[in-house]
């Protein structure tokens, strides 16, 4: 099958940096630099690897990413469920606005919104915490949230909902236990993007934290780029390490997402 | 017309309320206040002036700055789109190891974009670069091309490392929205004679419509505001060819501090986003 | 479904709970939150630590709470934080950002400190030029710190494979041009690197060029580009040809950082560099076998019309915002004293703004790279102390990198420079 031959040629495409990452991590500082390039290392070693976790506090980053990403993945689609159930299945006055209005907050450059949020934050003795960065994860993460489970949402049949009613559930009981098992693939989507949106952030990261102890993984890794020299090794293996709780998460969750077949084969 | 219970007419409240109000509380003020700075003159002061936003129109490389970022987000989106509904369309067949090329597939995702872009700067570099010793193996290059600092080559070099990095989004949204068109549908126009073409275009995009309208809408807006990539590869050179919107802002707050003219900057970004995603947000609230 | 219900609350409760449990407990001691670029980085990292236990030990009543930040992050973290009322303590940063960060409010004055240690015999033992340029309306705001010139590095081994003599590096940049010609085998081997990429180490290579020719990049006072004088022409032109004309630069040299320029001369790739203290170090670093410190060698820059070169300074700066502005002070007196400057060179090859550590010190008339250095600081000059500065910068980097990809003519790349600055500068409130 065709199929197949696009496949491999866009497995090629993604897979090609990972396939450099890798073999940079495994390698010495000296032979990443070396001209020409090797993709199989002259000398392998596993010495990066042991370094993030020895000498920068890889550990704490993970964990600090690990909590701070869940926690805004989780929140942000389960109010973005409630939302997009609500902007899906009632009419009412400013509708519209409001949608655009949950639109138009991602517009807004990170760059203007830093100061304030950071002034915000502090008033509040958030600033340098993990709560401090979910809650301003969460409200980048709420409208895309909620603009993806409206999209799911609406694309389960109304008429459900009904017979549900008629049934004696409530409107919360809807949503539940009908809409939202329905709408597991897009839930699943939507969960592993809005974690992998707070994993990657860096400007708040920045901003908002100071001590190492709050440090994430993403910031771990932009420091190996210091002012004089880029430790390859060390970042590659760092980078590595970083995508493996998304890819695990991914792997917990994919079920759901192909649930969808069957599910999906509802009587209109 | 959706029908719902008298009693439950104000329930839509609980809904939407809680995520409207975190919204409104936590990014009213900033965005209140980066309006409210667009209308000081540069260097402070109390009174209010429309100066920022003169200037801004009068400056040659803001001008440019906005056609490199037209330019540079509707290659990203159309890109994207293509590729990503391409992979979603194949993986919704029943292929063996679907499993591991959807894996592969999201994988690019997973690298945050800043570090994707560090990365692929070095890939690309001249003399050092995987890229380039890659493509000579295998015969497609003789010599080593400059990736980055061909004028010709730096912006379309960007919008290449952002497809790798972006059309993970686009599949898997699509994907998720295919995998609930029911078989059925399939079958019984397969049936009555209908070609590949018209499966396609007559079930699979009108389903997917409301799916299209999201992945659309939030990735016109995420590459406009499209930041560590472009700032990590190129810093918007060379001279000001992949300088986009966002490096631009970047630049004039945090590195020349020119707090009010960046907030006009962004005022106008962000208006101009407004405009382009009205279609939109029309078509998303469309009642069925 | 209830599950939803109960992991939401689940993991609310955590993030809330983990949240709080980081809060850091009231001491009686004083904590002061010190942030450094270097604090991320090797050798730096160690020093500057071990340098702090000291300083706590000297100080039982002061606790010092380390904060690197990553060097290209740091002005972002900087000016959010103080615009916000808050910051580190005392934090370092390149002198070229002090005219902003002064301009802004985000540096304390330190004039009632200095007077009280004894006023203008406090500040002899540094370099007049390093005092000016921490002054802002006259009054000093900040301490300078590391403060190197500019050289030529050059790889002796190259030199004598090409027929020259190592001990007679180039002087004028006439004789430059010849020895790089000499030295350019493509595609092994070119003669000199530069960066081309909008950073700010550009300014620091380019500026002797410019100087030295006999040009500037703005009037005496500040207010109009001087770039359209025929010596400013001259240097622009000489450097941009270097690359376009003679190809005695490698490709790629439009988008090279500084880190890029110092890899080629690891890998032998070119045999020069402008460079300073740091170059050897990090060589070495990246391609041990070139055994970096015995093959190169530092030279003053060529000249054309007058000697001249690029100082870099380093500077410590005091929160506006600090609630412990004494012990702050403390600190900065420490970090800047004669034992620490001497330590900072020891242990990681600077060489001091203090006149009595780099011009007495015999550790420093003893190295092969800080003597040439520290013998070219009095040539030293300094690009223009405005808040304009690094927009200035980015408009000129531009052209530069428009002139070096050719898709503009030099002449043509820095008329529109000059226009450009010209019309930043008539901004000026």
């Amino acid at each position: 099958m065709e199929g197949y031959g696009f496949l491999i040629l866009v497995s090629i495409y993604a897979l090609l940096p990972f396939i450099w990452m890798l073999s940079t991590s495994l390698k010495t500082e000296a032979e990443a630099f070396r001209v020409p390039p090797t993709w199989i290392p002259i000398k392998a070693t596993l010495s990066a690897y042991v370094s993030m976790w020895t000498k920068k506090h890889f550990a704490i980053y993970f964990l600090n990413s690990t909590i701070i990403s869940l926690a805004t993945a989780v929140l942000s689609t389960f109010f973005g469920a409630l939302a997009g159930y609500g902007f899906s299945r009632y009419i009412f006055y400013g509708r519209k606005f409001l949608i655009g209005f949950f639109l138009a907050t991602q517009m807004l450059p990170g760059v203007l919104l830093v100061g304030p949020y950071f002034k915000i934050l502090s008033k509040f003795g958030l600033y340098d915490t993990r709560t401090g960065l979910v809650i301003a994860f969460l409200t980048i993460c709420l409208p895309f949230s909620t603009w993806m489970m409206k999209g799911f949402i609406d694309r389960v049949p109304d008429a459900l909902d009904q017979a549900a009613l008629v049934d004696g559930c409530s409107r919360l009981g809807v949503f539940f236990r009908v809409v939202l098992p329905i709408s597991a693939p897009g839930m699943v989507a939507t969960i592993i993007f809005a974690f992998l949106l707070a994993w990657g952030d860096l400007l708040w990261v920045i901003c908002l934290t100071s001590t190492e102890s709050m440090v994430t993984v993403t910031l771990g890794i932009a420091r190996t780029v210091g002012e004089f020299q880029i430790i390859w090794p060390m970042l590659m293996a760092g980078a590595l390490m970083g995508g493996m709780p998304a890819i695990i998460l991914y792997l917990l969750l994919q079920r759901l997402l192909v649930q969808g077949l069957t599910a999906g084969a509802v009587k209109e | 017309m959706k029908l719902f219970k008298i009693k439950d007419r104000h329930t839509w409240t609980f809904f939407v309320l809680p995520g409207t109000i975190l919204l409104v509380l936590v990014l009213g003020f900033p965005a209140f206040q980066s309006i409210l700075y667009s209308i000081y003159p540069e260097g402070g002061g109390s009174s209010y002036t429309l100066n920022n936003y003169s200037i801004l129109f009068n400056d040659a490389v803001f001008r440019q700055v906005f056609g490199n970022t037209v330019f540079f987000v509707i290659l990203s989106v159309v890109s994207h789109l293509l590729l990503g509904l391409g992979v979603a369309l194949v993986l919704n067949r029943e292929i063996f190891a679907k499993p591991v090329f959807r894996l592969i597939a999201l994988l690019p995702w997973v690298v945050p974009d800043v570090v994707a872009g560090i990365i692929w700067r070095w890939m690309f570099d001249p003399v050092y670069g995987a890229f380039n010793d890659l493509l000579i193996k295998i015969g497609l290059i003789s010599t080593h091309v400059q990736w980055l600092s061909n004028p010709k080559l730096a912006l379309p070099s960007v919008v290449f490392v952002n497809l790798w990095r972006g059309f993970p989004f686009v599949m898997l949204i699509l994907l998720a929205g295919l995998q609930s068109i029911p078989r059925v549908l399939y079958e019984a126009a397969a049936i009555d004679g209908a070609s590949r073409w018209q499966l396609f275009s007559r079930i699979t995009l009108p389903s997917l419509k409301k799916m299209l309208v999201v992945a659309l809408a939030l990735d016109i807006v995420w590459e406009v505001r499209r930041f560590g990539l472009i700032q990590a590869m190129t810093q918007g050179g060379p001279g000001n060819i992949t300088e986009v919107l966002s490096t631009y802002v970047y630049k004039q707050y945090f590195q020349f501090f020119r707090f009010e003219y960046a907030s006009a900057v962004a005022v106008v970004m962000t208006a101009a986003l407004l405009i382009v995603s009205l279609p939109y947000i029309w078509m998303i609230s469309q009642e069925e | 479904m209830r599950f939803f219900k109960t992991s939401i609350l689940v993991v609310l409760g955590l993030a809330v709970l983990i949240g709080f449990s980081t809060s850091v407990n009231a001491q009686e001691k004083v904590t002061l939150r010190f942030s450094d670029w270097h604090l991320a980085e090797a050798p730096w990292d160690k020093t500057l630590a071990d340098a702090m236990v000291l300083f706590e030990q000297r100080n039982p009543n002061i606790k010092v709470a380390l904060e690197p930040v990553s060097y290209k992050d740091k002005e972002t973290k900087y000016t959010v934080e103080t615009a916000a009322g808050k910051g580190p303590d005392i934090f370092h940063l390149h002198a070229f950002s002090l005219p902003m960060f002064f301009d802004k409010g985000f540096a304390k004055d330190l004039t009632p400190f200095i007077e009280k240690e004894g006023g203008a015999k406090f500040l002899e033992p540094w370099y007049p030029l390093c005092i000016n340029m921490m002054k802002y309306k006259g009054k000093v705001h900040a301490m300078p710190g590391d403060y190197m010139s500019m050289v030529l590095i050059y790889n002796t081994e190259l030199f004598k494979e090409a027929g020259l003599d190592p001990k007679k590096p180039p002087k004028t940049w006439d004789e430059f041009l010849e020895c790089n010609k000499k030295l350019t085998k493509p595609p092994e081997r070119w003669g000199v690197a530069v960066l081309g990429a909008k950073d700010p180490g550009f300014e620091l290579r380019f500026s002797p060029f410019l100087w030295s020719f006999g040009g500037d990049y703005l009037t005496p006072d500040n207010k109009k580009s001087a770039l359209d004088t025929p010596d400013a022409k001259e240097a622009f032109k000489y450097f941009i040809e270097l690359y376009t004309k003679y190809k005695v630069m490698p490709p790629g040299v439009p988008t090279m950082n500084a880190q890029d320029v110092r890899t080629q001369v690891a890998h032998r790739k070119t045999a020069m560099e402008i460079g300073s203290g740091w170059s050897a170090p990090i060589i070495n670093s990246i391609n041990p076998e070139l055994k970096a410190f015995d093959v190169l060698s530092a030279a003053p820059l060529p000249y054309k019309k007058k000697k001249v070169t690029t100082i870099w300074l380093s500077s410590w700066v005091m929160n506006p915002n600090t609630k412990h502005p004494k012990e702050a002070w403390d600190l900065m007196k420490f970090i800047t004293s004669k034992e620490m400057e001497l330590n900072w060179f020891v242990k990681d090859g600077v060489t001091s703004s203090r006149k009595d550590v780099s011009e007495e010190a015999p550790e420093i008339r003893n190295d092969k790279f800080a003597s040439v250095i520290a013998s070219q600081l009095p040539y030293g000059k300094v690009v223009p102390q405005i808040p304009q500065w690094p927009e200035i910068m980015e408009a000129f980097t531009t052209a530069v990198q428009e002139a070096f990809t050719e898709m503009k003519t030099p002449e043509k790349a820095l008329a529109d420079a000059h226009d450009r600055i010209n019309g930043i500068l008539a901004r000026k409130k």
